[in-house]
């Protein structure tokens, strides 16, 4: 086994609940941010996401900043 | 119709002041502080006036009583603004301010007496903690519960910001602060040894990711865009801030026990996570300052808008810090010393503090539907902070790596080259140079203080 791979050998039959429950939870989160990340910047979901940034004026109908309206149509 | 009668501010109104109050409080104990370590005659020989005293009572106070009236005062406003609905429980938001206050009162009378845990950002005995438990769930339910009320479709993404913070310290605390009781005012904690660190450290991280990083980045999201008055720049950006956010800020905390008995992989997976973290928090600083893109020009004259833009500079700029001294390397030259004193006052005084202090200026004139007293005082008072924390900053790193490479440094028969006493003593000159950047910040919070009572002073009285 040269430095390289010994780095990153595991032996698996050491390996305790804590372990794998830390092992399956970390492999877990990574899977789920890349999904997160595929969601979010996929273009057919840009219009939806961005389309929220106006709420920050309040509901529909709440009159807001009118530049807030300008700038978002020229983005 | 009016937002006065549409929405519940009252209790929002005595957080804005409060936190004020607590920025000038909070920031003098710790100038004082800073003094006596230039100046050890200003311990006074009094147990209770003492460094070790004082210091958790400055950082509960900047911490938990500003920082936490702030996160209380602009959650409690901007769920009700973006969710189009009146508080759900006024009455409960009066609970939650007049419960916290108890607490700081609480720990204003215990801490310098001497009762505390001696776990760092989580010193308050256990009566105390149990205060704090219910006090915080009461601001939780609220927030919940108004957003189960929303008029709109979608939650906007400060929310998600405020609400994470709310999820992650509910359970950090409850779990930090298990002990056993042996009296009214000593307990131990129901872990031991490196459990008990790396839980402590645990803990200690995700204050700052999830207290004084996610519920900022909740107050960024709403404010930066209001008094801009433009939307943010990316939204998409913003929600992978939140989950990326989420889910690394958890894995941090080993990095503060590096080169102990906490096993080694756990320090190198926490530093691993650490530097990975870059990405968002970058991400939310360049979306907090592009949605001036192409407005640049209202920094001219825009005061309160300088708070939050300086303050997202100084949010990406210790973001980046804090990785590069959880790496082993470098962690092996800063730990210990006042490098991490500077790094902590750079998030602090530069990211916390003067986002809060733009939120703030931003809703008092709304609260009180007026203008500010004095733009100029807002003005000067942006850049005594910025002053100010750079000063304290730099003297810190100066002194923080002069000590770590005097601690290291050795002869040619492998004995230190230097004594304790001997760094010490070389420290002083920057100590004093703390002090005044410390002194010239805290000045700056009165010079706010001030101008808000003005403000207030001259509000309309229907709105006050």
């Amino acid at each position: 086994m040269n430095k390289d791979t010994g780095y990153f050998h595991t032996d698996w039959a050491a390996m305790t609940v804590n372990d794998w429950a830390g092992l399956i939870v970390t492999v877990v989160v990574a899977v789920v941010m890349v999904v997160a990340y595929v969601l979010v910047f996929h273009p057919k979901n840009k219009e939806g996401l961005e389309s929220q940034r106006y709420l920050v004026d309040g509901v529909e109908g709440e009159s807001g900043p009118t530049e807030n309206r300008l700038h978002g149509e020229n983005k | 119709m009016e937002a006065a009668e549409k929405y519940d501010f009252s209790a929002v109104r005595w957080f804005s002041v409060a936190a004020v109050i607590y920025l000038v409080v909070g920031t003098l104990v710790g100038f004082y502080i800073a003094a006596e370590l230039a100046w050890p005659v200003l311990n006074l020989d009094l147990p209770y006036t003492t460094f070790g005293r004082l210091r958790p009572l400055h950082t509960n106070a900047v911490i938990f009583a500003f920082g936490g009236c702030t996160l209380m005062a602009t959650a409690f406003y901007s769920v009700q603004r973006t969710c189009g609905t009146r508080i759900w429980s006024p009455k409960m938001a009066w609970f939650t301010f007049w419960g916290w206050n108890l607490v700081i009162v609480a720990a204003v009378i215990t801490l310098p007496l001497g009762i505390t845990q001696g776990k760092e950002y989580a010193e308050l005995e256990w009566p105390i903690d149990l205060a704090i438990a219910v006090v915080w769930l009461s601001f939780f339910l609220n927030f919940v519960m108004t957003l189960v009320n929303k008029k709109t479709s979608h939650i906007y993404v400060s929310n998600w910001f405020f609400l994470g913070m709310l999820v992650m310290i509910t359970y950090l605390h409850v779990v930090n602060s298990l002990a056993i009781p042996v009296s009214l005012f000593k307990s131990y904690s129901l872990f031991s040894g490196v459990q008990d660190a790396m839980i402590q450290w645990w803990w200690g991280h995700n204050a700052v990711g999830f207290y004084l990083t996610a519920g900022f980045l909740g107050i960024m999201y709403y404010f930066v865009p209001k008094q801009a008055n433009r939307p943010i720049y990316s939204y998409r950006l913003s929600v992978i801030h939140f989950w990326a956010l989420m889910f690394g800020y958890v894995w941090l905390g080993a990095h503060h026990l590096q080169y102990t008995a906490l096993p080694d992989w756990t320090g190198s997976l926490g530093a691993a996570v650490s530097l990975a973290m870059i990405i968002p928090s970058w991400g939310g600083a360049v979306n907090g300052m592009m949605t001036l893109s192409g407005a640049w020009d209202k920094l001219r004259d825009d005061y309160i808008l300088r708070f939050m833009i300086v303050s997202l500079a100084f949010y990406a700029m210790s973001t980046f810090e804090g990785p590069v001294m959880s790496v082993k390397t470098v962690n092996a030259l800063s730990h210990y010393t006042d490098w991490t004193i500077g790094h902590v006052h750079s998030g602090a005084l530069g990211w916390v503090a003067m986002v809060a202090a733009g939120a703030l200026y931003h809703l008092i004139e709304r609260l009180w539907n007026v203008k500010m007293y004095s733009a100029k005082l807002v003005n000067t008072h942006f850049w005594m902070a910025t002053i100010g924390t750079v000063v304290y900053i730099t003297a810190m790193w100066v002194s923080g790596i002069m000590q770590g490479l005097m601690w290291r440094d050795y002869d040619e028969f492998g004995t230190l080259s230097y004594t304790f006493a001997e760094s010490v003593a070389a420290m002083v000159p920057y100590y004093k140079m703390r002090a005044v950047g410390g002194l010239i910040f805290w000045l700056g919070g009165v010079v706010m203080l001030y101008n808000v009572v003005m403000t207030i002073r001259k509000a309309p009285a229907r709105a006050a």
